[in-house]
């Protein structure tokens, strides 16, 4: 045993290889990315640990894995489970061979956009047990656990993080790695098992599935994994804390008399500790039930509540006590417990002091594309290509994507409409196609989005014909989520993987309006979009290629040195206003560069009335390995989360 | 000794680092300690939070408002994000740096007042630091980094000055950058010192 310090991340990662697991999949996405970038950044001959094209693609492999009776499990944040449920549900009724575990992140609080889904009720829908630790060491631990319930009866298993577990770092400690185990894979051949041919299969598949659940309830009962304390006299307080909100009651019973207080630590919701549960109803007279989200614990004690004719006070959600919104801290362990004490004395509850908040006075700080970045182009050309082919920008329709793209909607751009899943802007912006819009409709795109969910929807707009411009703009990394390698990276950063060209794919589906532009040359990239947008027989696709300035710049790409002269410039800061480049500020009299963030892209340069703004396009070059990278460090560089 | 930290920035600023050297000291003296941070979708340029929780085991990531021991703003205007957290008779320190966003350079948004900051802060904390960039010593003609020299003031809170003491954390950013000790230990004095 080592102690080290580990994210909730690392410690999935480091859990499954002291769980001997052979196949690790993933697709990146906040807050649950760290898991797998830990296992790559390793080396680990015996094991394939990859970036799959989408979740179902990666869960399916995980799942191929573990029917040949390897150990094998695929990471995704809360949206991805989304993708893959639709293999989901037929694995589970098939159940596994190998142990099989799908690590799944969700985001109270949406600290990294899209839901507030509780993906616990995933579990629930497809009867498959799911462990919910609240510590990034009880994560270590419960890895293993999820390993053996999963072979111990036969079935996937989710591990569910939220993203203060996994994204907070603690001291962990930490066993040997064991290799994975030397078996040849099984080949089972079993319809009745593996396929889905008829009724009689299905429902068979089904009662087995439910009936791997109650055998999951009593493992999990026989561990003790959800623990029970029973204290005082009976009649007092019982409190059901579930997930996370757990590693709170610590500090808030210090400020209560919490002494004669029972408690059930419940790492299962599903399947749901009803045996304890009972127990506690049976000693307690009134229970606060703490959980973020969702109140399924809480429904469940109501049911097992009624069952057994309990008749005191359930404090929640349900009463309107707590929210089902946002993350839960000490605050909402405290304001549960105060609600509760004061209906165990019959006593009406103060509010909790609120805080006066000051966020407001902060000066607004939307968050932009980064120095150099070359959507920064794109963006732009599509602005002025919708001017140029006589649209008003409120007129025209943009459809936005998942990923850096859609850092378009913010300022000085203000020019995406929408964010909705992975691909969808393609389909959404055919919808807006087909109601009768009178002016163009453009969807845009990431590569790595394109790759993963922006396919079919291409494929479609080409079989129906539809007149649109599709945007794809291609930086070669899946960027947002930390620098993750895809279908269409360069193959010299692929580890064995092959690279596919996104302008030879998209050719291949049968586009015949492709155009492939440089997004550093507005001139071009606006002309070309101009002429898509009076286009109006059929689709068009820009595939704007650049490669993402923070990556080129780890390898000291600079592609020209950009310059003010400050006796030219009148400092009108039509530079910032357009582009609102990072690299850009105000001096006493005269606009500043930053050197160490500009890459010399030009951008800012043609906006410059006054012809200030100078760049010497210095011939592209990457740094010599000897040469040290002028930016670049962890501080200043790109790090989303993880 | 427990010591719950709230530090809020600009990311760029360091300010995870911050966090991470102190979670490395904590490992070192065999403390107990949490560290977490939010980046949301900020990249450099946007808000930075950090939540370091020391001598806890197994404790909750997640600092309350209110219940911070020390909160410290490294940005004039991100700071304000920070008071939410500041226990009454906690202690504040506000690096007064200005990272103007780009609507503030433009004139369309207003920017704080650093008299604005520091009443805000004085309703909500017991004890006020502010630390000024402009003190910020040199090391061969080079100003030092402002967060090492941030680091220093937070060791120089009397609490952490004990418990984690201030050679650990000097051998911490030692291992960190080697090839820049020198100018590394000169700042984190010099924020030590800067602390009454």
């Amino acid at each position: 045993m080592t102690r080290r310090i580990l994210t909730g991340n690392q410690a999935v990662a480091l859990g499954s290889l002291s769980a001997g697991v052979k196949v690790v999949t993933g697709y990146p996405g906040t807050p649950s990315t760290g898991c797998l970038t830990h296992l790559l950044a390793m080396d680990l001959p015996e094991r394939h640990v990859e970036w799959s094209t989408n979740e179902k693609v990666a869960f399916e492999i995980a799942a191929g894995a573990a029917w040949a009776g390897h150990r094998a499990m695929c990471t995704t944040k809360m949206s991805g489970v989304n993708v893959a449920y639709d293999a989901l549900i037929s694995i589970a009724y098939s159940g596994t061979n190998g142990g099989l575990v799908i690590y799944v992140a969700d985001d109270p609080g949406v600290s990294a956009g899209m839901a507030e889904q509780d993906s616990r009720g995933f579990a629930r829908m497809s009867h498959l047990p799911m462990l919910e630790p609240a510590t990034p060491a009880e994560t270590y631990d419960l890895v293993r656990t999820a390993f053996e319930l999963s072979e111990a009866v036969g079935s996937p298993v989710f591990l569910r993080l939220t993203t203060a577990v996994s994204l907070s770092h603690a001291v962990v400690e930490v066993d040997e790695p064991i290799p994975p185990r030397e078996i040849e894979p099984i080949l089972e051949k079993d319809v009745a098992r593996y396929t889905k041919a008829g009724a009689a299969i299905c429902q068979q598949q089904h009662r087995d599935l439910l009936e791997r659940l109650e055998r999951a309830g009593a493992w999990v009962y026989e561990r003790k994994l959800n623990q029970l304390e029973l204290a005082g006299e009976p009649g007092g307080l019982g409190i059901v804390a579930s997930g996370a909100v757990r590693a709170y009651l610590p500090e808030v019973f210090q400020e209560f008399s919490t002494d004669a207080v029972s408690v059930l630590r419940a790492v299962t919701t599903i399947p749901f500790p009803w045996e304890e549960t009972k127990r506690l109803l049976e000693h307690c007279g009134t229970v606060l039930v703490l959980e973020e989200l969702e109140p399924y614990v809480e429904r469940a004690v109501h049911v097992a509540a009624q069952r057994l004719g309990f008749d005191g006070p359930i404090v929640g959600k349900l009463d309107g006590t707590l929210s089902p919104i946002g993350e839960y801290g000490e605050a909402a362990v405290r304001r549960g417990l105060e609600v509760a004490m004061s209906s165990a004395n019959a006593a009406g509850a103060e509010p909790s002091e609120t805080v006066q908040q000051f966020d407001k006075l902060a000066a607004p700080r939307p968050i932009t594309v980064c120095a150099g970045c070359p959507h920064r182009g794109t963006y732009l050309a599509i602005e002025a290509a919708i001017e140029k082919a006589g649209y008003a920008k409120d007129d025209v329709m943009v459809t936005g994507d998942i990923g850096c793209t859609i850092l378009g909607m913010n300022p000085p751009f203000d020019l995406l409409w929408n964010e909705v899943s992975m691909g969808s802007s393609v389909g959404l912006a055919q919808g807006y196609v087909h109601a009768g819009l009178k002016t163009p409709v453009i969807a845009t795109i990431g590569d790595s989005t394109f790759f993963h969910g922006g396919i079919p929807g291409l494929i479609n707009a080409i079989q129906h014909r539809v007149p649109l411009t599709l945007v794809v703009m291609d930086n070669g990394w899946t960027a947002m989520t930390g620098m993750q390698v895809n279908p269409g990276t360069d193959e010299a950063f692929q580890e064995r993987g092959r690279r596919i060209d996104l302008e030879r794919a998209i050719r291949g589906l049968g586009v015949e309006r492709l155009f492939v532009v440089d997004p550093y040359d507005l001139t071009e990239t606006t002309n070309t979009l101009a002429e898509c947008l009076k286009h109006s027989a059929d689709v068009s696709v820009v595939l704007a290629r650049r490669e993402c300035a923070i990556q080129a710049a780890r390898r000291g790409v600079r592609h020209g040195t950009t310059t003010v002269d400050p006796e030219t410039c009148v400092l009108c800061k039509q530079c910032l206003r357009v582009t609102g480049c990072p690299a850009l500020s105000l001096g006493e009299s005269s606009i500043r560069i930053d050197s160490s963030l500009c890459n010399g892209c030009g951008l800012c340069v043609s906006f410059c009335p006054t012809v200030a703004i100078v760049n010497s396009p210095g011939t592209p070059r990457e740094l010599t390995e000897e040469e040290p990278a002028a930016a670049g460090s962890s501080d200043t560089s790109k790090e989303k989360v993880e | 000794m427990t010591c719950d930290i709230v530090l809020v920035g600009v990311g760029g600023q360091g300010v995870l680092t911050i966090g991470e050297l102190l979670l490395h000291a904590a490992f070192d003296a065999g403390a107990p300690a949490s560290l977490t941070p939010t980046k949301g979708m900020a990249q450099r340029g946007g808000f930075v939070k950090v939540e370091l929780r020391l001598g806890r085991e197994g404790v909750g990531p997640r600092i309350g408002e209110r219940s911070a021991d020390l909160v410290v703003g490294t940005e004039r205007s991100e700071a304000l994000k920070g008071i939410r957290y500041a226990k009454p008779d906690g202690t504040f320190v506000l690096f007064d740096h200005v990272w103007a966003p780009t609507g503030v350079m433009l004139g369309s948004d207003a920017y704080p007042t650093l008299a604005q900051v520091t009443e805000a802060i004085r309703a909500a904390a017991g004890r006020l630091i502010v630390l000024e960039p402009a003190d910020l010593p040199a090391v061969d003609g080079r100003t030092v980094r402002p967060n090492v020299y941030v680091l220093g003031a937070i060791l120089g809170i009397s609490s952490l000055r004990e418990s984690l003491g201030p050679e650990t954390v000097e051998r911490v950013l030692a291992n960190r950058w080697p090839a820049a000790s020198k100018a590394n230990v000169a700042a984190f004095r010099a924020g030590l010192r800067s602390v009454p």
